[in-house]
This record gives C-alpha cells, sequence and structure tokens, in this order.
C-alpha cells in the first residue's frame, strides 16, 4: 500500500472523523446490503443462469450459449420483440407529444381553480394501477356490450373487434396506455415549461410571431432536455409493458399482441424454463442499457440547454 | 400549392382591425377550452362509468346507453354479492394495506438515511457507492426476476409478504420502483440545506444520528411526505411481484385477487363484483388524491427533471 493511501485510510479512521465515517457507512449499510443482495446478486445470477438449462426440478445444467442461439431462431421472440417495439413507438409518441401538447396549452393565463381541475382529471388516471384501469378498459372496449362501440355505433361506425382481431388488439393497448400515462408526461412537461424565461415569450410577440411558430421555434427547442428525458423514460417503460396485454388481450388473438415481459414470464414461471427466460431477461436489459446510452450521446448533442 | 405557417397568420391578422382581432384571440381561447374539456371528460369517463355501473341493479348493469349518473334506483346489489361471495375481497384489502404500508415505511426510513449519509457525511468510497446504486436505476426488475424468485425460495419466503416486503425494507427497490430513487431525492434535498444548521449541532456535540432525526428529518417533511404517497400509490397498485411472490388465496393482495375472479366478460353477475372490486380497489387512491391533490401536483410539477 502506498504513503497516501495509508494516509488516506488513517485519515477516515482518525479520531477526530471516526464518528462520521462510522455513522456514514451504518447509515448507507442497509441500502448498501439491500442492493448487493436484490439487485446486485440477482443481476450476476440473470447472467449465469443465462448459461445455464434450469426447470426449477432437477439439477441445472451448464449448456454454454445455448440459450442464446435458441433465440436466434425463435420465432415467437421477434415477433413478441416486434409488437414490443410497434407498441413502444406509438405509445411514446403519443405520451410525449400528447403530453407536451396539453402542458403547454394548460401554461397560458386562466383560472387558477380551473387550471387544476384540468390537470388534475388529466394526471389522476397515472395514479391508478395499471390492472384496475385495464379491467374496466376490458368493459369499455367490448364489441357488443361496450360503451366505446356504443357511440360510434351513434356516429354510423360499425361495431370495431377491439380486442379480438390481429389488427386492432395491440392499437387498443396503445390506446389505454395513451390515456393512463399522458398526464404523468403533462406534467414532467409543465415542470419543464416553467423553468423557460419569459423573455423569450415576449420577444416572440414583439417579433408578432404566431403561436405555433412559437412553439416550434422557442418552446420545443428549449423544452428539448424535458423531451428527451420523458422520451428515455417512457421507452425504457413501454419495453416493459405486462399488465394491460394480460387484462385486455391476454397477448392473443395468437401472438398478436403478446410482449417482451409476458414472454419472460411465461418462459419461466410457465414453462419453467428458467435459463432461456434468464437469456431474454438480457435482451431486456440490453436494450434498457442501449436507451439510455442513446439519451446520453444524444443530450450532449441536440438538447439545448440554456 | 405549399402553405407556409409561420408566415400567414403574422401578414393576416395584420391587416385586420383590432376588434376583430380581440374576437379571433377570445374564439380561438374559447376553441382551446373545449377541446381540453373534452379531453378532460375522456379522462374521468371510465371512473365514473365504473362507479355508476357498480351501483346498478345487477341485472342491468351493462345495458346500452350507458348512464353516466348514478339515478333513483342506485343500488348496493353488486357490493352486497360481493361480501357475500366466497372471495375474500376483506381478506385482499387488509393484505394491500398491510403490504403497503410495509414496503412505504421501509423503504423511505432507508432511503432517507442512506441519502442524508450521501449529501451530508463524509466517508470512504462515498462517490463510488453512490455510482454503484445509480446503476440499479437501469435495471429492470424483470430482468432479476428468475433468480430474485429462486433466492426467496431458497429463503423460504414464497408465499409470504415478506418476499416483496423485504427489498422494500432494506431500500433496494419498492414495486415499480429502483432503491436509489428515494436515496436521490432525498440526497438532493438534504443538499440544499445551508451548513450552518448542522455546524450548530456539532457544536453542541450532537451524535449524528440525532443531528439527521432532530434537524434534518423535520425539515424534510414535505419531501418525506411525497416519497411516502408515491411509494405507497405503487405498491398499491402493483401486480407483477404479487403475481409471482403471492400465490395462495390467503396471501393475495387487491390487483392479483380481482384478476382470480375476473371471469371472460359476459352479462353475468360475477362480472359486476368485479367492477365493485375495482372501485373499492381505486377509492384509496381517489381519496387520498381529492385531499392531497394540488398538493402531489405541485410537487411534481416542482420537482421536474432538473430537480
Amino acid at each position: 500500500m502506498t504513503k497516501t493511501a495509508n494516509n488516506a485510510a488513517a485519515g477516515w479512521f482518525s479520531p477526530q472523523n471516526r464518528k462520521e465515517t462510522v455513522a456514514g457507512l451504518l447509515f448507507i449499510a442497509p441500502a448498501l446490503i439491500g442492493f448487493a443482495v436484490f439487485v446486485a446478486g440477482p443481476m450476476v445470477a440473470t447472467v449465469v443462469f443465462s448459461l445455464m438449462k434450469y426447470d426449477l426440478f432437477s439439477s441445472p445444467s451448464f449448456v454454454g450459449l445455448a440459450n442464446f442461439e435458441a433465440m436466434l431462431d425463435d420465432r415467437r421472440l421477434w415477433k413478441v420483440l416486434g409488437n414490443t417495439a410497434f407498441f413502444a413507438v406509438f405509445a411514446v409518441a403519443g405520451n410525449v407529444g400528447l403530453g407536451v401538447v396539453l402542458a403547454v396549452l394548460l401554461n397560458r393565463n386562466m383560472s387558477k381553480t380551473v387550471q387544476y381541475a384540468y390537470r388534475a382529471a388529466f394526471f389522476f388516471p397515472s395514479l391508478v394501477g395499471l390492472i384496475f384501469v385495464a379491467v374496466i378498459w376490458q368493459f369499455l372496449f367490448q364489441r357488443d356490450i361496450g360503451v366505446i362501440n356504443y357511440y360510434l355505433g351513434l356516429v354510423g361506425i360499425e361495431p370495431v373487434r377491439w380486442l379480438s382481431s390481429a389488427r386492432n388488439a395491440l392499437w387498443s393497448v396503445i390506446i389505454l396506455d395513451i390515456w393512463k400515462n399522458v398526464g404523468f408526461a403533462m406534467l414532467i412537461a409543465t415542470a419543464g415549461l416553467q423553468s423557460i424565461s419569459k423573455d423569450y415569450y415576449d420577444a416572440a410577440r414583439v417579433d408578432g410571431s404566431s403561436s405555433l411558430r412559437t412553439f416550434w421555434q422557442i418552446t420545443v427547442p428549449l423544452l428539448s432536455p424535458t423531451i428527451l428525458f420523458l422520451l428515455t423514460m417512457n421507452t425504457i417503460g413501454a419495453f416493459k409493458v405486462f399488465e394491460s396485454i394480460i387484462v385486455l388481450t391476454n397477448g392473443g388473438p395468437g401472438d398478436a399482441s403478446r410482449s417482451l415481459v409476458m414472454y419472460i414470464y411465461e418462459q419461466g414461471f410457465k414453462s419453467f424454463d428458467m435459463g432461456y427466460a434468464s437469456a431474454i431477461s438480457l435482451l431486456l436489459l440490453t436494450i434498457t442499457v442501449i436507451v439510455t446510452a442513446i439519451q446520453f450521446a444524444l443530450s450532449k448533442r441536440w438538447a439545448f440547454y440554456e | 400549392m405549399h402553405i407556409s405557417w409561420d408566415m400567414t397568420p403574422v401578414r393576416l391578422s395584420a391587416r385586420l382591425s383590432p376588434e376583430t382581432r380581440a374576437m379571433i384571440s377570445r374564439l380561438r381561447t374559447a376553441l382551446i377550452y373545449a377541446v381540453l374539456g373534452l379531453g378532460a371528460l375522456v379522462m374521468v369517463a371510465p371512473f365514473l362509468w365504473m362507479f355508476t355501473t357498480s351501483f346498478r341493479p345487477v341485472a342491468e348493469a351493462f345495458t346500452l346507453p350507458p348512464r353516466w349518473l348514478p339515478g333513483l334506483n342506485s343500488s348496493l346489489e353488486s357490493y352486497r354479492r360481493l361480501l357475500a361471495s366466497d372471495v375474500p375481497i376483506g381478506r385482499f384489502f387488509w393484505n394491500s394495506t398491510v403490504l403497503a404500508t410495509t414496503v412505504t415505511l421501509g423503504y423511505v426510513a432507508t432511503t432517507t438515511i442512506a441519502g442524508y449519509a450521501f449529501a451530508r457525511l463524509r466517508f470512504p468510497f462515498k462517490n463510488a457507492l453512490f455510482a454503484l446504486l445509480l446503476v440499479s436505476l437501469m435495471v429492470p426488475i424483470q430482468t432479476t426476476l428468475v433468480p430474485l424468485f429462486l433466492l426467496m425460495r431458497w429463503l423460504g419466503l414464497v408465499d409470504s409478504q415478506w418476499s416483496i416486503i423485504l427489498p422494500g425494507l432494506t431500500g433496494a427497490f419498492a414495486p415499480g420502483m429502483s432503491g436509489v430513487f428515494g436515496i436521490f431525492l432525498m440526497r438532493q434535498f438534504f443538499l440544499t440545506l445551508p451548513k450552518e444548521l448542522f455546524e450548530a449541532a456539532r457544536v453542541d456535540n450532537a451524535g449524528h444520528f440525532r443531528t439527521f432525526w432532530s434537524i434534518a428529518v423535520p425539515l424534510a417533511g414535505p419531501h418525506i411526505a411525497a416519497l411516502s404517497v408515491i411509494i405507497f400509490t405503487m405498491t398499491w397498485n402493483d401486480y407483477f411481484m404479487p403475481l409471482i411472490f403471492l400465490n395462495s388465496v390467503d396471501q393475495m393482495v387487491l390487483p392479483v385477487g380481482i384478476m382470480s375472479i375476473r371471469d371472460p366478460v359476459g352479462n353475468s353477475s360475477a362480472t359486476s363484483e368485479v367492477i365493485a372490486a375495482v372501485s373499492l380497489s381505486i377509492l384509496p387512491v381517489l381519496l387520498v388524491f381529492v385531499v392531497a391533490q394540488r398538493w402531489i401536483i405541485d410537487s411534481f410539477v416542482r420537482a421536474g427533471v432538473k430537480g
């Protein structure tokens, strides 16, 4: 050990610093132990299990990269991954796009009470459990007794098979997701809007800029860090879509709306192929890491910081 | 023809009289209010439909056209049938309450004290350890599911509330929320407190825990409350972890319980019991929201991204 390291170590535990060092380590100990046991350990174990064949009942055996090779040939996996990506693109675009527009529309001068009422209405669904609202929407989406088709019928639209047709199933999940989560994006975007200086808008008004032009040339660029943050968080969230699909379509018809996490769950806890489930889990982790890395790279490049 | 949207409105409005311009502006405001109102209605309508349906006589619960307000023939039939059925809805409710409360208390306590240490105390490897914890922000719970299940099975905790309480208690994660989220939030807050506050405590020779408990915690009250509301709601709402870990009817929480009694939709009476059960499940969240609405929205708006 070098002399400086020795000194530093002595410093941490010297009589005047010892108490603080011990307190600090004690204060973070529960969180650190929890992290090691329930996050880091399982993380490493996932990598190990992905190299094994294990069905919970007989002892695990090492199979090398066989699980990953199986992934390449697994058509259902690619179908499921495609569904999840499709869902992510449209749900994220809808949530972030509508969320930002709502935030801008609600950020104008209006009666505070009205403003709160609107924000509350849009935000409330984000607080309610997905299982609970999905059960409600499953009734609303029914072909014959559903409220949505009833109102569509009033304007002359034939009953839509929201949940039972392969073409519509995933769209129904997307609609539910936007309804549920748009309010959250709206609130985060509102926070971002309030950090933009009013001077920009005053200058735009003096220039006689139209409100649409102000939106594209001032609001969007200045809000870009917030938008980027929302895009990242929503994309990572979208790749975990599970509950709403379980309730609405149960992945069907066929595999038309099955998602990646549903597939992981089914492989692990229905087919008891823990090794394969772990391998697909690593795919999910890889996607999450890539999205985060893109966020970091882009935030340096195009996000506009004041 | 190409219409340039960024030019036309300016030129057009410049030619109009001030009165006309004021009228157009008023019309536009009215239009925005109307669109927003329609949107807000779409957000609220499913809940309204659920509550009124739960109070309709079972036989006419799903008849169309839908009724949006409870009428004179409101009925508690759905609730009565739900309570009289084999479904232990009271048990689910109790399990959810115990689980969400315990996880919240444990998670908030652990992450608050860790956040305080990372913000205010000096100890070796502080920054490296914090960076290590930040990694968990990127790890979806689904990724570690298999080992987590095997770990809980080895500990003999499968089908026990402890399988979900334990990670929350240690601040590792709460349902849907990485542990470092709470640590990060509280650390950010404690960093904003002036040093002088803590120097005074040092002069008085107060221990580090005492300083934390009697100076830092009271000041952090609103932040602790906001974090608690978030964690409680997320635990109350979570389906994924209870689905994996809690299987017997005795241990089930509301989301899993509701899925277990749900019939494929038909006009059967079981479905209006499901609607009643969902209404009951949403009630606590609704009550908290009605009471603390402004405060929740404000804390979200202020928390923002920049923190």
